[in-house]
């Protein structure tokens, strides 16, 4: 087992200049990134974002364009992927239909031709972990999705892999299956203890698997952290909004001064919210920028509160929860609470914000606007 | 503006029976939603109304008048697809001008026109009536596709799994978003969907389908609270529910659970004991929701031995999966029980972690035959979902 380091990485690919979207036409944008060993990372973007290349590059699937991967002290860019003592577990199960999934879990092994009965000994210790020692002797055609990529990662992690790639290894699973998937994977890894690359477009899985995650857009790395740094400090409005569901509220807001103290106001709406001190040193009256709150962060104040008079656009009951929407401009913002009572819209709620969860966002970079 | 009939529906296709005996009433104005697994029939359902699926048996009515033999064409329905069905070569206002440019619905231009601007205003895409459907997001998309049923004024509003194409965030923030104009939709609505979120958002009242027969029809706390047996409070909440099976055994005035060694003194309620009486000494299930179940790191008073088996974020807050100390983790997923806690706890895997149950929260289940058999609070809840559907 061993740790991953991935050095000014670039990817361009050859056509690429045709597409517009993709900033300066790179796949993969100088990419600087560390998973130590043992670490669980999360590779996690929007499609297209360069999650994918980073991983394939990593595999030996794809050339680099540019920089460095080390699996380990090993310099890895010339090798092969068969000689990247790599395990792969893809979104599509790529399993031999004729061979049962005993031949198909044994298949890498025989290709190395290790020896019969080690590799029995060892499929026959991998399947109870994946729990599959009651369909080794089935066909792959007959087994339902999760099995299939029990099968999938099994026949990963046999090879006992310096470093297991994962690549949305669950968008094919349908909700409760996936959420089932999920837990198995984490016990899984938590079990073998192996150095794990995981590329997911949903947040959840992210956050809910890895020990880091890293956030990539447009190929450029955005931000690597624990899930909840990047659930509570996001450094900009795209891993602020990408992270959390329902995303984070984020508004254009324009501060104002009155009595010595500073309001967060927004254009057709006469919500007022305090700024919190701590803001002050980089505010001034008028000083316009994107103000952002997550929707747990918004409470229903009794009728003592000092919270601005809102009309409820839109009343959830979701059963566990239930969401209000509340219009800001064109923004719906939303709360959630578990609050018993049910509204209904047109009612007239007190609306408090925790001032200490705020974020400012810069107008036209997206960073986070830090106080000093 | 409808009444939307269904007595005693069957369908079958060759020998797959789709539908067994389907009977549902939808008021004039209701947004009725049909929710349930995939495969249920809830398709089959809407076809029917549609007039798309023939029924072998049992008749369809609009506002009380039979229209099984009436055409597809001349039913006056509106239908919103899962795949927004757009005509590629067309900008979205002649997009959402077709149905009033048809030959049976035909309308002047100043009409079109207008229904069109007030559509569009109402799904908040009047700025993007000049585009061609491949310019338009996956969201912009269905936005139109709901559009083109607005500008007509039918009989019903079908709608088939509308927002299921759509990634997670963008189907909860239409959602909403939908919840918003619903008010302004004035039409009948029928909404199929399998994410109970949206079931729960959106319908008036719930209609559980399940291998082609309706299971229960009620308002969303009904469904919710009062679920009629151990399946639809399986389907409704996201973790599920945690069912324990056991014993009821007579304890004073009162009764015990019995479950997996564990004995469970049930608090008072009269009305829970009387009906709970009758199954004195036999088997039940109760059925307790992830947000009623108490951990603790220190063993309280009460509280009994569990281990960690999972514990992962979902979103705002997290999820702890438990198993009873001692047993294996593996396999007896159904000793399991599911908690809600915050995001950011130190917990590791197989940890031992206390767990209480709010037992005055439960719903109790035949064992056998896993129906509703109450609930802690039942007048209250009932009177909570009565108020609901009046307002």
């Amino acid at each position: 087992m061993a740790g991953l380091k991935l050095v000014h990485l670039y990817k361009r690919y050859e056509n690429s200049g045709k597409k517009k979207s993709i900033q300066n036409n790179y796949a993969v944008n100088d990419l600087n990134l560390e998973c130590a060993q043992g670490e669980f990372l999360a590779l996690l973007g929007p499609s297209g974002c360069g999650k994918t290349t980073t991983l394939r590059m990593t595999a030996g699937l794809e050339d680099i364009t540019k920089g460095d991967i080390y699996i380990g002290d090993t310099r890895v860019n010339d090798l092969a992927p068969k000689d990247r003592h790599i395990g792969l577990a893809f979104e599509d199960y790529a399993m031999y239909p004729p061979m049962t999934v005993y031949e198909n879990i044994a298949f890498n092994l025989r290709a190395k031709k290790v020896d019969k009965n080690e590799i029995d000994r060892r499929v026959r210790e991998i399947a109870p972990l994946m729990q599959v020692e009651d369909i080794l002797d089935t066909m792959p055609v007959k087994l339902s999705g999760g099995q299939k990529q029990r099968v999938n990662i099994a026949r990963a992690i046999i090879r006992r892999p310096e470093l297991l790639l994962m690549d949305e290894p669950l968008s094919h699973l349908d909700g409760k299956a996936r959420q089932a998937m999920r837990v198995e994977i984490k016990r899984l890894i938590n079990e073998i203890k192996c150095t794990t690359v995981y590329v997911t477009h949903d947040q959840l899985e992210a956050m809910s698997l890895a020990d880091r995650i890293a956030i990539i857009n447009f190929g450029v790395l955005q931000q690597v952290g624990t899930p909840a740094e990047v659930y509570d400090n996001p450094v900009n409005e795209f891993v602020a909004s990408f992270i959390g569901e329902p995303p984070m509220n984020i508004m254009e807001t324009k501060i104002i001064k009155k009595d010595g103290n500073f309001f967060f106001t927004f254009e057709g709406s006469d919500l007022n919210i305090h700024v919190p001190e701590r803001y002050y040193s980089v505010i001034e009256d008028g000083f316009k920028c994107k103000m952002g709150v997550r929707p747990m962060d918004l409470l229903i104040g009794d009728e003592n509160s000092k919270g601005t008079p809102e009309r409820i656009a839109t009343f959830e009951n979701l059963g566990d929860e239930r969401r209000i929407g509340i219009r800001v401009g064109n923004t719906l913002m939303m709360l959630i609470t578990e609050n018993e009572r049910r509204y209904k819209s047109g009612d007239i709620i007190r609306l408090e914000v925790r001032g200490e969860k705020t974020h400012l966002f810069d107008l036209e970079t997206g960073n986070r606007i830090r106080e000093k | 503006m409808s009444r939307i009939t269904l007595e005693n529906i069957h369908k079958t296709f060759g020998k797959v029976k789709a539908l067994d005996g389907v009977s549902i009433d939808v008021k004039d104005k209701e947004f009725f939603v049909l929710f349930g697994p995939a495969g249920a029939g809830k398709t089959t359902i809407l076809n029917c109304i549609a007039g798309i699926a023939m029924p072998e048996e049992g008749v369809v009515k609009f506002d009380g008048e039979i229209i099984n033999l009436v055409e597809t064409a001349k039913r006056n329905v509106a239908m919103v697809f899962e795949n927004y069905a757009l005509y590629p070569q067309m900008t979205v206002y002649d997009n959402m001008a077709s149905p009033l440019r048809s030959d049976l619905y035909r309308q002047n231009e100043d009409v079109i026109k207008e229904r069109v601007y007030a559509a569009a205003k109402m799904m908040k895409m009047e700025n993007l009536l000049e585009r061609l459907p491949s310019q338009l997001s996956n969201g912009q998309k269905q936005r139109v596709a709901m559009g083109r049923a607005l500008v007509r004024t039918p009989n019903v509003f079908l709608m088939d799994e509308p927002l299921a194409h759509l990634d997670a965030k963008l189907r909860n923030a239409m959602r909403t978003e939908l919840k918003e104009m619903q008010a302004n939709f004035g039409t009948t609505s029928i909404y199929v969907t399998h994410d109970f979120m949206e079931a729960m958002s959106l319908g008036d009242r719930i209609a559980i389908v399940n291998q082609g027969k309706i299971v229960q029809i009620g308002t969303p706390d009904d469904i919710y609270y009062l679920a009629c047996n151990e399946f639809v409070a399986q389907l409704m909440g996201d973790p599920e529910i945690n069912i324990l099976s056991g014993l009821l055994r007579k304890n004073g005035d009162n009764y015990s659970f019995l479950s997996n060694g564990s004995e469970f003194v049930l608090p008072a309620d009269a009305a829970l004991m009387n009906k709970l009486a009758a199954y004195d000494g036999k088997s039940v299930d109760i059925g307790i929701r992830p947000q009623h179940v108490m951990y603790s790191f220190s063993k309280d008073a009460g509280y009994r031995d569990y281990q960690v088996y999972s514990y992962e974020s979902i979103g705002n807050k997290s999820v702890i999966e438990a198993y009873p100390a001692g047993h294996s983790g593996r396999g007896d997923t159904h000793t399991h029980v599911r908690m809600i806690a915050p995001n950011g706890l130190t917990i590791k895997i197989d940890q031992l972690i206390y767990i209480d149950f709010k037992l005055d929260h439960t719903m109790f289940f035949d064992g056998s035959s896993k129906e509703f058999i109450g609930c802690y609070n039942e007048a209250g809840i009932r009177a909570l979902s009565a108020g609901k559907e009046e307002a």
